[in-house]
């Protein structure tokens, strides 16, 4: 089971401010957001921030030094003893525009902010001081608008995050049917309505997998990751006791407490953010899934009702697309139409595996049955869905 | 480097059967200069036949392919035991081997061509390859300790199969042994060339398990060697136990008075996994997240906490954000002996491919891991807390060994005597 999405959750609070074409993603000391969404901040490389310090004195407020590079700088401001002056900002040079600043600094008091700053040249100004603008210099290549700054991508952000809401909340409401199936001791029913209600966690997935233990929970399979047999719970225990074993004995318990755990995913989604970053890697996750545990017939193993949740993974890592689509048209028809093209290929593929009811009236077929050279046409076609897919992160991130 | 069949490329016809048997020509003396030799060169007062000279010494305290600095290449090799063979033909089987791996790794063949009507002693593919540093070390798997061969009594009680650990799935073609062969040695087929011939000396007695062959170490263990990168191009091993490290080895890697089984001590337990790497996934990752997973700088190896490549990560230290520089979830965390109460192993991998995938068509590659530790304790812990690692994404372990390698020998003494007696 992957822990993946915590990576791309894993900057922290976040909040904006778009100044004279100029895109700032503030963050730490000066900011007061306190969401588990991701960062979309573009710093210039994967180094370190730039730190600079600000001392206030009564003489003014030098910043050094004077000069970082693009992308990320840590301002760290203090005051020892200026009793004339409390503060300092970041402003553009014409100084019409505050971009960052840290107020209310006595002395004896220390402070700071964070941005994500382009090239150009700035002030930093301190009122009260007898020198109170100081030129501070961004060099370097430009880094590009952050996505909040773009109505596409903010629109796109949105939809995702009423997409993964959506999912979930159907995942909850199909695995409660699910669960009625297997209370009234249903198994043949239970076997189809299985299947119906994965398709909904095989859609929100990446997000799910933000919370590594309730991934692990509600999906985990047996070695992967789980290896303790009471930790073994989740839809795959269950798939076990009614593909493999047989039985329902057990199952209720089992059923209701995956129940519990996807009405806490549907409280934590409610409250996430996500970035455009996250939604393209999310969406070659998904395909990744799709390429390495269904292909292999690996995650449902005892039901082999591979393709349903298989095809669950292609339509939500193309929702992602569709969502992006305004914005890509413009920005990346190519990457847009290779990935449109060889998503053709994948559902042309999917159509030859498409049966009535079908297998558990999953609507396809027992994957068991499919051969390995479809398999590996399939394969070939997933992953060059993938490759294409992962292309997007750079086009939504500059 | 000049072979029989280079010979013959230059006559009319093949490889003619009568002048390899007869062959004394076949190798020219250019060959000769150059220290090499063929099967039947038989040079002047040659007491044995020299393929290189660059050779690790086979006898010492502990066996050699432990802290010798990694080689290029691997051939790994699980045999195991087959029914109706008895302890005297264990043991005579372990002199053999033992014969054979000193000769090998001295540069010789296994044995002296004399008979033109018999089937060659060596098999030859080695003949004019320097020997490459080439070591060969054994071990004993657990099931070797059974009742077949009365040495139940000398069963180490850190010896046992892993338990189920997370992230795996083993392919039982691919897991467990009476006996390992690790050969390494600069060239692939010096390497190869041990394995196969201990493999043909064994017939009978022996028969393969399972064998992977590694091209490129993945591992460090001299502070002279340069880190090498892994096939998911970053440094593997900047952290590992090196073979200077005297105190690190005794307290990490060499079995010494703690074992119940005084013949280990000066051994070491080699655990051998198979991890796929879904390289293809991987490689679609962007930079920045594919060194989250990991920890580290991809191109200057640096922890994220900064520095450079032999910098100790902070894993304290907090980036801009607040959040931990190196992830909560990064390979090089949930592996650091900082967050498994000191525990440390020496680890000596390689990189491995068997093809291509026949169901996906993907790259069937990875990581054939190799590590030596003084008890395999060590590799279970490691792997729990690996349970957690961002990495998992992204590799998936599929073959499993475990095996107790005995300490060094002493010229006289053989592997038989030490497991016996």
């Amino acid at each position: 089971m992957s822990t993946d999405g915590k990576r791309h959750g894993r900057h922290g609070a976040v909040m904006t401010a778009v100044a004279a074409g100029l895109a700032l993603v503030i963050s730490g000391c000066a900011s007061s957001g306190s969401s588990s969404g991701g960062s979309a901040a573009t710093a210039a490389g994967p180094g370190k921030p730039a730190a600079v310090t600000v001392d206030l004195t009564s003489q003014g407020c030098q910043p050094k030094p004077a000069k970082v590079p693009a992308g990320e700088v840590d301002f760290t401001v203090t005051n020892t003893s200026a009793g004339a002056v409390s503060e300092a900002e970041l402003r553009t040079a014409d100084l019409s525009k505050i971009l960052g600043e840290q107020e209310n600094l006595t002395p004896g008091l220390s402070g700071g902010f964070s941005l994500t700053i382009q090239p150009g040249t700035y002030t930093i100004s301190c009122p009260g001081a007898s020198q109170p603008h100081w030129t501070f210099t961004v060099t370097g290549k430009a880094a590009g608008p952050a996505w909040q700054g773009n109505p596409q991508l903010a629109a796109a952000v949105k939809g995702y995050a009423g997409y993964i809401k959506q999912n979930t909340a159907a995942l909850v409401s199909h695995t409660q049917m699910f669960c009625q199936a297997i209370d009234a001791g249903n198994l043949t029913q239970a076997k189809v309505l299985y299947p119906q209600a994965r398709v909904y966690y095989e859609r929100i997935e990446p997000v799910a997998e933000i919370w590594g233990s309730l991934d692990t929970d509600i999906d985990g399979r047996w070695e992967n990751p789980v290896t303790v047999a009471s930790e073994f719970i989740g839809f795959h225990k269950l798939e076990q006791l009614m593909w493999q074993d047989k039985t329902l004995a057990g199952a209720p318990k089992l059923c209701r407490d995956l129940v519990k755990n996807e009405q806490q995913l549907l409280t934590l989604v409610g409250s996430a953010q996500y970035s455009p970053l996250e939604m393209t890697s999310g969406a070659t996750d998904l395909i990744n899934e799709a390429a390495t545990s269904k292909i292999s017939g690996e995650e449902e193993r005892y039901s082999d009702t591979d393709l349903p949740v298989f095809a669950a993974n292609v339509e939500a890592a193309m929702e992602v697309v569709s969502l992006l689509q305004p914005y890509l048209q413009d920005k990346a028809p190519g990457a847009l139409a290779q990935i449109q093209q060889r998503h053709a290929t994948v559902t042309g593929l999917l159509a030859d595996d498409k049966a009535s009811p079908g297998y558990d009236d999953t609507g396809y077929v027992d994957y068991s049955a499919v051969q390995n050279s479809q398999r590996r046409q399939l394969s070939a076609a997933v992953n060059a869905l993938a490759e294409a897919l992962s292309k997007l992160s750079v086009q939504v991130s500059a | 480097m000049t072979s029989p069949q280079d010979t013959e490329r230059s006559g009319k016809s093949g490889p003619s059967r009568r002048r390899l048997l007869t062959g004394a020509g076949l190798v020219g003396a250019g060959a000769l200069a150059g220290g090499l030799a063929g099967y039947f060169a038989q040079p002047e007062g040659a007491a044995g036949v020299v393929l290189g000279d660059q050779r690790i010494p086979f006898y010492g305290t502990h066996q050699a392919g432990i802290t010798t600095p990694a080689q290029d290449r691997l051939a790994f090799g699980t045999l195991n035991v087959v029914s109706g063979t008895t302890a005297a033909d264990l043991r005579d089987l372990l002199r053999d081997w033992t014969t054979a791996a000193a000769r090998m790794t001295a540069g010789q063949l296994v044995g002296e061509e004399t008979e033109p009507q018999a089937p060659p002693v060596d098999t030859g593919e080695a003949v004019g390859s320097p020997v490459s540093r080439l070591t060969v070390t054994i071990g004993y798997g657990p099931a070797l300790f059974d009742h077949r061969f009365g040495l139940a009594a000398r069963k180490p009680s850190a010896l046992a199969d892993l338990p189920p650990l997370p992230n795996e799935n083993l392919d039982p073609d691919y897991t467990g042994g009476d006996l390992a062969v690790q050969a390494c040695s600069d060239d692939p087929l010096v390497a190869f060339h041990a394995v196969r011939n201990l493999a043909r000396i064994g017939m009978g007695v022996v028969a393969h398990n399972w064998m992977e062959l590694g091209f490129g170490r993945t591992s460090t263990t001299s502070t002279a060697q340069a880190t090498p990168r892994n096939l998911l191009g970053f440094k593997d091993g900047t952290r590992n136990i090196k073979a200077e490290q005297i105190g690190p080895l005794e307290q990490h890697v060499w079995v010494g008075g703690e074992t119940d089984q005084p013949w280990l001590r000066g051994g070491s337990y080699l655990v051998a996994r198979k991890i796929r790497m879904f390289v293809e996934n991987w490689d679609r990752d962007y930079l920045q997240d594919q060194e989250n997973v990991i920890g580290r700088a991809k191109t200057s190896g640096a922890p994220l906490s900064g520095g450079t490549e032999f910098s100790t990560p902070d894993f304290a230290a907090s980036g801009a954000d607040g959040q931990p520089a190196i992830p909560a979830d990064a390979h090089i965390r949930l592996a650091s002996p900082e967050h498994n109460g000191g525990t440390r192993i020496l680890r000596r991998g390689y990189s491995f491919t068997d093809g291509i995938d026949p169901q996906t068509g993907t790259l069937l590659g990875g990581l054939f891991f190799i590590a030596f530790m003084k008890n395999p304790g060590q590799f279970v812990r490691l792997q729990r807390s690996l349970a957690a690692d961002a990495l998992n994404e992204y590799i998936h372990h599929t073959g499993s060994g475990v095996f107790a390698c005995p300490p060094g020998l002493r010229p006289g003494q053989h592997w038989g005597d030490t497991l016996f007696t």
